[in-house]
């Protein structure tokens, strides 16, 4: 029996979907352990994207067409598996918050993150404090993710921040926030847990804020 | 000197070393593919009043989605001003927004600013827009104002009507400005008013700009959209500019960031055109790449004046005034870097004919205001208004006459035609030419500190010419109804 893993893992980091959804199917029908599949194929390969991103040797164009290529491998092993047992780093939701339609830099904080590992729910553009509380109900995340591109906008991190305090949440989640008009300063300011000055870090520090 | 023969025929002048950085048939081709995406994919319009005037204006309207035929946009742009005249807050008419003719100015809306004395960091306070204001009306090569930074201590939804106040007290030069609705748009407007003497005197001799951002691709805010309604239902021009980075909210090619460039910025002038046939409208604004390592928005680029030279020539094919950008930087300090950058950046703009040029003030990816920048910026402007100006070429600056008097081996240093022109050679102010020596005696200063002294001089002894007290009480009192109004709402 061929060993995909490194293949898959290969695949990965180049960015190839198509070759990495055939290698994936192949090796499920070769009767590997999805779980396997995961851990030692697609995981591993997006680790040494990360790493080379990191070091300048790669540019998020090529970052994201990578996660892509994960994702598909992924949505072919997902099935298999108990919800339980699919590894992921931890749950974070994400939104831009009220008044704000600003969402490139926040989906590109939600690529980076699922390519870390992590599982994403995305609330979208201009979410209220309701939005972030009722999404943080149902899907019980280790964090939540605040975006604001505007000066104006950004007081509205502050809202739902205290929002949670008053439904007896704050201590349950961790917060960060990050755009442009964001600094560690503010994030002190209004309570939040975490600052990520831009999509890569931002992933960094959801393991730390989960750790 | 006698001619035997004195007739030119199709004599030329170049009056001006010329760059056009797109032809007249690829601006007709990027413009064509502005409308296709226009009439096929459409915008994503977030206003109810403005989804109104599009439909009943002839656009397709589907939820808020809308499409726009050719034909009524390209009735837009020739219903628009080819030419729009701004004067100074004494009413004296002092920028001509038209043909090529190109004004410098800073940038807006900061998230942070250098502080010029002590050098850190941090948010703007309406202080340092009092002292921005001082700046630009010091420096003779800034044309316009605009508030170099959010001002973060005042309540923050009328940190555009107090930066507005600052400006309005420190400096008698044209203002661009932004605002962060309608509400504050109006008194705006009102504290304009009453420096013009009145909303009609206002709107006869403008000495303000409204800016207004959209937030490409293709979707613009009720905040966005309105503004453009607002200015022209009013009659003040407006600067309509999406900030569109390649590679990020369009594609990774230059001419397709130019589509969506120009594509947005339709959106606000069919807007404008619809409310009021031939209010003034000026097309933007802040075009780059988006760098694939930090994912910042450059403003240091080569493509950034690539592609702010190639709108200008597009908006300069349909006739419409451009608001252009140079004068920035990415760097973070005083540098070489940010010199290379700023120098670059605000030669092509020059050459590219842009009629308004900003962020002449914006270091560290827009990120940071430096009044220090604007400062050397002003010099950088004076070489390249020097360059602009090309080399005159008639018999009095051939001077035929004058190279046969002097002869061979002779010196010119001492003749009338000297002391007639060389004084038309640029004199640097900051730039330095000493020898040696006299540089050491002078205290062997950088660059940089010649420009720290000079921007601290101006902060410290600049007299800005003040305004009268009763405009100055009308200006407070429209601030105070501001407050009221936003303590209601809390």
């Amino acid at each position: 029996m061929p060993n995909y893993y490194e293949e898959i893992s290969q695949n990965v980091i180049t960015g190839q979907l198509d070759r990495v959804k055939q290698l994936t199917q192949q090796a499920i029908g070769a009767g590997n352990n999805p779980v396997e599949i995961i851990n030692q194929g697609l995981i591993p390969g997006m680790s040494v994207v990360g790493a080379r991103f990191k070091a300048g040797q790669m540019y998020v164009p090529e970052v994201l067409m990578s996660a892509r290529a994960m994702n598909a491998g992924m949505d072919l092993v997902k099935p298999l598996i108990l919800t339980k047992d699919i590894p992921s780093a931890g749950k974070v939701v994400i939104g831009t918050v009220k008044g704000d339609l600003h969402d490139i830099g926040k989906n590109l904080v939600g690529m980076m993150l699922e390519s870390a590992g992590f599982t994403v729910i995305n609330v979208g553009v201009d979410a209220g404090p309701e939005k972030f509380l009722q999404s943080i109900k149902e899907h019980q995340p280790g964090v939540i993710g605040m975006s604001a591109l505007l000066t104006t906008t950004m007081l509205a991190m502050k809202d739902t921040i205290e929002l949670l305090k008053e439904e007896g949440l704050r201590d349950k989640v961790k917060v960060m926030i990050g755009g442009a008009p964001i600094s560690q300063d503010f994030a002190d300011e209004i309570g939040a847990d975490g600052f990520a000055p831009d999509a890569g870090s931002a992933a960094d520090l959801c393991k730390k804020l989960l750790a | 000197m006698s001619r035997s023969q004195y007739v030119r025929a199709n004599y030329q002048v170049n009056a001006t070393p010329q760059l056009k950085m797109l032809s007249d048939d690829q601006c007709e081709n990027v413009l064509n593919g502005a409308l296709e995406v226009l009439e096929r994919t459409g915008a994503e319009i977030h206003s109810e009043e403005a989804l109104e005037i599009f439909r009943k204006g002839g656009c397709w309207v589907d939820g808020n989605m809308v499409c726009f035929p050719s034909h009524l946009v390209e009735w837009a742009i020739r219903s628009a001003p080819s030419r729009i005249v701004i004067s100074n807050q004494k009413g004296e008419r002092t920028m001509f927004l038209e043909g090529q003719n190109v004004y410098y100015g800073p940038g807006p809306t900061n998230t942070y600013t250098i502080d010029p004395f002590t050098g850190e960091r941090r948010r703007a306070k309406k202080s340092d827009t009092v002292r921005a204001a001082k700046v630009i009306d010091a420096l003779p090569n800034i044309s316009f104002a605009m508030d170099c930074g959010t001002v973060m201590d005042v309540t923050p939804t009328l940190s555009d009507v107090h930066a507005f106040q600052a400006m309005l007290e420190n400096t008698n030069k044209p203002i661009i400005h932004w605002g962060f609705g309608i509400d504050q748009y109006q008194d705006i407007i009102d504290m304009a008013a009453a420096v013009a003497g009145g909303l009609e005197a206002l709107q006869r001799d403008p000495f303000i700009l409204l800016y207004s951002e959209s937030s490409p691709p293709l979707r613009h805010s009720v905040e966005a959209i309105d503004k453009a309604i607002f200015a022209a239902k009013n009659n003040i021009p407006i600067v309509y500019t999406p900030c569109t980075f390649s590679g990020g909210v369009a594609p990774a090619t230059m001419a397709a960031t130019l589509v969506i460039a120009v594509a947005d910025s339709l959106v606000g002038l069919v807007a404008g055109q619809l409310v009021r046939k031939g209010s003034g409208f000026v097309m933007g604004g802040l075009i780059s790449t988006m760098d694939m390592s930090s994912t910042i928005l450059s403003y240091g680029a080569a493509e950034l004046s690539l592609l702010s030279a190639g709108l200008t020539a597009v908006a300069r094919y349909m006739k419409i005034p451009m608001f252009s950008t140079g004068g920035c930087s990415d760097s973070k300090v005083i540098d070489t870097q940010m010199g290379i950058e700023a120098a670059f950046s605000i030669l092509i703009a020059g050459l590219s004919g842009a009629n308004l040029i900003h962020d002449c003030s914006y270091m560290e990816y827009g990120a940071t205001s430096s009044l220090d920048l604007m400062t050397m910026d002003d010099e950088i402007i004076g070489m390249v208004k020097k360059i602009l100006g090309g080399v005159l070429v008639d018999d009095e600056h051939l001077a035929l006459d004058v190279i046969d008097k002097v002869g061979p081996g002779g010196h010119y240093l001492a003749d009338d035609h000297t002391m007639d022109h060389f004084r038309e050679f640029w004199a640097p102010t900051l730039i330095n030419r000493l020898r040696f020596d006299g540089w050491k005696a002078e205290g062997s200063k950088t660059m940089a500190q010649r420009v720290k002294e000079k921007t601290q001089d101006i902060i410290n002894n600049h007299k800005p010419e003040q305004k009268s007290e009763s405009v100055l009480k009308e200006i407070q009192a429209i601030v105070d109804r501001a407050e009221a109004r936003e303590a209601n709402k809390r």
